[in-house]
């Protein structure tokens, strides 16, 4: 292989003690940090491997000082002492493990292995430095940084290398975790993921033959500042910079989605929609996924649904006179769970809904912001799950059929009728083959845009009180990837989520977390070991995140660039390229 | 054996032997040191005036010393014995005008002069009686860089005769007429034969080897104003004969002459001194200076004004012959040290003769000097230079045990018999 040393960075220090887990390197004495990857360079029975280590913890070094405190204290106490030519036996111990190594396959490609061996003996360790390493461990690292939607780049302690960190759209229906306390950066981290997402659809737009996936998503934005960006620039200025015509491909006719329209900045108003969802397109279990009921609750519901009232069932409920029923204390705590629906603005008796353009944006590959910032917590879980499940089941159904005519069948029978309806003729065309015809073939839903449906305070619905019963999200969590329909679990707690929904997730993007018990919950939980990173993540600063994931073997340190930043960096993409002027050759 | 040590019998015979030196040596050395005490507190002794620690010399100036260490069985086999010698020579420069005090000069150009530093050098020596001595002067010749005898004798007999003596010729006419062709061997200079035990003959190899390093620093072109020596400036002597009884004396000798030549203050450290009561003149420092005052105390001979001290009047080599001891505290944690200087230059450089006060500050500006070169915090109160030496060529246990596995190694790749080379009592696990 003969690989360019150089390139790796900085010599550092060689490996003393440890074993394939751990290691202790003696290095110079720099300034180095918790958290920096260094790499080292191995040759054992001709195989050239670079193994990466990541540093936990840091001790200072005097050689031949057996007792570096009863110096230090001479130092103190006798005012006029030194220390003779101590620079060069000042070193650093850095104690760290080892995330694996990279080595070439027999075709020459570079593949990154789990640590199952070790470095040779007193192996060189390098430290990567911007500017110079970084194209040599893009390359090495390329299996275990490659995708579509960029996360962030390449931590080394405080720095950055150029190597950016994506996920492949591909395990996003395999969910997705943000993990971090307030002030951690999720808001900045969803808008660079939101910005990915548009700037991978971009891409598809461009190159339609490219057969390239586009990503579908419904963004919750508690604190409404996607659009207009925490400071002063959002999604909004990416949506002006495009030109009609890309941006009719890319956002569509609207991508905000609001309580209150009249209420939104004029710009923005121009591309959004007011949140309008009727009772009809709530189903029972759709409001069991976000508060509980009792046993005889849940059955009086199901018998008002099952009986006759079906997709009516709530305004029936709402309808029946208490006095005229045997079962009054029943009747009377349904009504009281579901009087938030009559209070609420956006869930309506009737008029027109915005679910049926949801789903359609969902199924083109759009992103959607929503406003929920003037919403109560019970109407965000509920629109949440009520588009959740209605998208989960229309791809449900489309999983089900082998052609349009099986879909449609299957569609009446999961769907509020009056929706399935109004939305069937658009979904015959997103989901056939080829044809209108009933006879006409599916599509395979892994082959329709990837649908991410962001949980915002995830643990209010996510709990293992409510997961236990018909939890929407239980089957979305463990069936999702098959519909290519993932969730983006936002939480500042991973200890209070479900089991499930934590056994689901293969991709965990861990920022700083407030204490001990997060720290320790985020381990755990995470999807490659990263045992003995607490001392890590208690030093992390903000926009710092490390990037776990099922499909990868090394975890990723990330620094996720501040939104406005990569927006300066990328706004000339968003605009039209004008037409090159071809020249004219004359032969 | 541990119930042994615990039992009250061994307690009890503790105390006699305790009261036992108490009665005999420490009450006789107290009544002799009261004789002196006087004379120590008012004129042997002295307070350093220590350089401010951002002091700047108008010259900064280098600092050498020579530190080795060796073991006598690297390879048994049978009665002989295989010698590993280690040495250090290391140079510092007082740097003080570059605001790094004491930076070790350039290994490269240390290396250049003086050769490769920790300089490490294997010998092995026969217990059969002649073969003994006959190994032992040639390894000495070998190691020594010094190969002409007659400049080697010369030096010891010059200073001892006060320069009666300056050329071989002029041995002729005094008492060491008898032994004049034998002081121009080296195998004729090792008149302690009956002691050649293997304890004695690795002393011996390593303090030349030693002096060989200091030697070869001397001859340099490094030019230190300080080179030191770890341990004590003494010459074991001849009773009879009157010169040394082993080529190291003569050797030390040489040393000495050669750095009065290239003007280089050599001085021998040694933190084990053997002077008696140095506890209670440290005492009288603390009285008479105060506590944490950095001082050194002159332990004059009898040829000095004044008179020997009382204390050491029967110590054998104390003061050491040719030479000037003090004692000296840099440090009020430690136990003070003693330092000697080759008397020769002492008596050119420091004492002025009738002059106790011009003495005095010759003395004060050597050992602020002194001082100055020991105060890192890693060893405060002991010169920086011989510490770093030390720690460059010391054996640890270690490095001890990889070099007898080397050794054995070696002798299988010579293909030679593969006798275990260990000592012998390693087979019984003792």
């Amino acid at each position: 292989m003969d690989l360019d040393r150089e390139k790796l960075g900085e010599l550092y220090g060689k490996v003393g003690v440890g074993n394939q887990t751990s290691l202790g390197i003696m290095g110079n004495n720099r300034d180095i940090s918790v958290g920096e990857i260094f790499m080292i360079y191995s040759k054992r029975d001709d195989h050239e491997r670079v193994f990466f280590f990541r540093v936990l913890d840091l001790e200072n070094y005097l050689r031949q000082v057996d007792d570096i405190s009863r110096v230090a204290s001479t130092l103190m106490v006798e005012g006029d002492a030194y220390l003779s030519g101590i620079e060069r036996n000042m070193l650093l111990s850095v104690g760290g493990r080892m995330l694996g190594f990279a080595e070439k396959d027999k075709k020459g490609e570079w593949t990154f292995k789990a640590p199952r061996r070790m470095p040779d003996h007193l192996a060189s360790v390098y430290r990567p430095m911007p500017g110079l390493s970084d194209e040599s461990v893009r390359e090495m690292l390329e299996c275990q940084t490659d995708g579509e939607i960029v996360v962030g780049d390449l931590q080394v302690g405080e720095d950055t290398l150029d190597v950016p960190v994506r996920i492949p759209c591909k395990y996003l229906p395999m969910h997705v975790g943000i993990f971090g306390s307030t002030g951690s950066g999720k808001s900045n981290l969803m808008m660079v993921l939101i910005k990915s997402m548009i700037d991978t659809n971009l891409d598809a737009a461009r190159n339609p033959n490219r057969k390239s996936t586009r990503v579908s998503a419904f963004c919750i934005d508690p604190h409404d500042e996607f659009a207009k960006g925490v400071d002063n620039i959002g999604i909004q200025n990416i949506v002006e910079d495009m030109s009609d015509k890309m941006r009719s491909e890319v956002i569509g006719e609207f991508y905000y989605l609001t309580t209150h329209r009249s209420a939104t900045v004029r710009e923005i108003g121009r591309y959004a929609r007011e949140i309008r969802i009727l009772w009809s397109e709530i189903q029972p279990r759709d409001l069991y996924s976000i508060m509980e009921f009792s046993p005889q609750m849940s059955s009086f519901i199901d018998a008002q649904y099952n009986g006759g009232s079906n997709e009516d069932w709530i305004a029936t409920i709402i309808d029946m006179d208490e006095s005229s029923d045997d079962s009054q204390g029943t009747l009377r705590a349904v009504k009281r769970r579901l009087r938030f629906l009559e209070r609420s603005p956006i869930f309506i008796r009737e008029g027109s809904s915005i679910l049926e353009d949801i789903y359609c944006a969902m199924e083109t590959g759009r992103i959607l912001v929503v406003n929920t910032s003037l919403m109560g917590d019970q109407e965000q879980f509920l629109l949440t799950t009520v588009v959740t499940r209605t998208l989960s089941d229309m791809r449900r159904a489309l999983k089900s059929s082998g052609n349009l005519g099986d879909f449609e069948r299957q569609g009446e029978m999961r769907l509020p009728r009056s929706f399935f309806n109004r939305v069937k003729e658009r979904a015959r065309a997103f989901y056939s083959k080829g044809g209108g015809r009933d006879s006409a073939e599916v599509r395979d839903p892994r082959s329709l845009p990837v649908i991410q449906v962001t949980v915002e305070e995830a643990p209010t619905i996510l709990n293992p009180e409510l997961m236990r019963g018909q939890s929407v999200f239980k089957d979305i969590s463990r069936q999702g990837r098959k519909f290519n329909i993932g969730l983006l679990v936002v939480s500042q707690q991973v200890s209070v989520l479900d089991n499930v929904i934590l056994s689901q997730m293969n991709t965990e993007i861990n920022l700083r977390l407030g204490n001990e018990r997060e720290i320790k919950a985020c381990i755990d939980n995470a999807s490659v070991n990263i045992s003995g990173f607490e001392s890590e993540f208690r030093v992390m600063a903000r926009g710092e995140a490390i990037l776990t994931a099922s499909y990868r073997e090394l975890p990723l340190p990330v620094r996720i660039p501040f939104f406005n930043d990569i927006y300066e960096k990328d706004k000339h993409r968003y605009k039209d390229a004008k037409p090159k002027k071809t020249e004219e050759h004359i032969i | 054996m541990l119930e042994k040590i615990l039992a009250e019998k061994f307690r009890n015979t503790l105390k006699l032997v305790f009261s036992d030196i108490n009665n005999q040596q420490d009450r006789r050395d107290e009544a002799e040191f009261v004789k002196d005490e006087a004379r120590i507190r008012e004129k042997l002794l002295a307070r350093i005036h220590a350089f401010p620690s951002d002091t700047v010399l108008s010259e900064d100036f280098l600092v050498a010393a020579v530190d080795g260490s060796g073991t006598e069985s690297l390879v048994t086999l049978d009665d002989i014995r295989v010698h590993l010698l280690s040495t250090s020579t290391i140079v510092l420069n007082t740097d003080t005008q570059r605001e790094s005090l004491f930076s070790m000069v350039d290994r490269a150009t240390v290396e250049s002069e003086i050769g490769e530093q920790p300089h490490i050098d294997v010998h092995w020596h026969s217990s059969v009686r002649n073969d003994a001595r006959e190994k032992m002067a040639e390894s000495l010749a070998e190691i020594y860089p010094l190969k002409d005898m007659v400049s080697l004798i010369l030096p010891f007999f010059c200073d001892y005769t006060g320069g009666k003596i300056s050329s071989i010729t002029d041995i002729s006419d005094t008492e060491f007429a008898p032994f004049g062709s034998r002081l121009q061997v080296m195998r004729s200079l090792i008149s302690r034969t009956q002691t050649l035990t293997n304890a004695a003959v690795h002393e011996e190899l390593r303090k030349v080897s030693e002096y060989a390093a200091a030697r070869r620093l001397l001859e340099s072109d490094l030019c230190p104003k300080y080179l030191l020596l770890d341990g004590a400036m003494s010459i074991f002597m001849h009773f009879v004969r009157h010169y040394p009884s082993m080529p190291s004396g003569f050797m030390l000798r040489d040393l000495c002459s050669l750095a009065r030549r290239k003007e280089v203050i050599l001085c021998a450290v040694s933190k084990n001194h053997t002077i008696p009561f140095a506890h209670r003149i440290a005492s009288v420092a603390k009285e008479e200076l105060g506590e944490g005052a950095k001082w050194f105390c002159h332990l004059p001979s009898k040829e000095d004004p004044g008179g020997g001290l009382h204390i050491i009047e029967d110590r054998a080599y104390i003061p050491p012959i040719l030479a000037v001891p003090y004692l000296y505290s840099f440090s009020r944690d430690n136990r003070p040290s003693r330092i000697d200087f080759d008397r020769v230059w002492w008596s050119e450089n420091i004492f002025v003769d009738g002059d106790p006060q011009a003495t005095r500050e010759n003395e004060l500006a050597l050992f602020r000097e002194l001082e100055f070169m020991s105060r890192d915090a890693r060893w405060y109160g002991y010169p920086v230079a011989l510490a770093l030496a030390h720690e460059n060529c010391k054996l640890s246990f270690e490095d001890l045990r990889l070099a007898k596995e080397i050794a054995r190694d070696v002798r299988l790749e010579l293909g030679f018999d593969d006798r275990k080379t260990e000592s012998l009592r390693t087979d019984y696990n003792l």
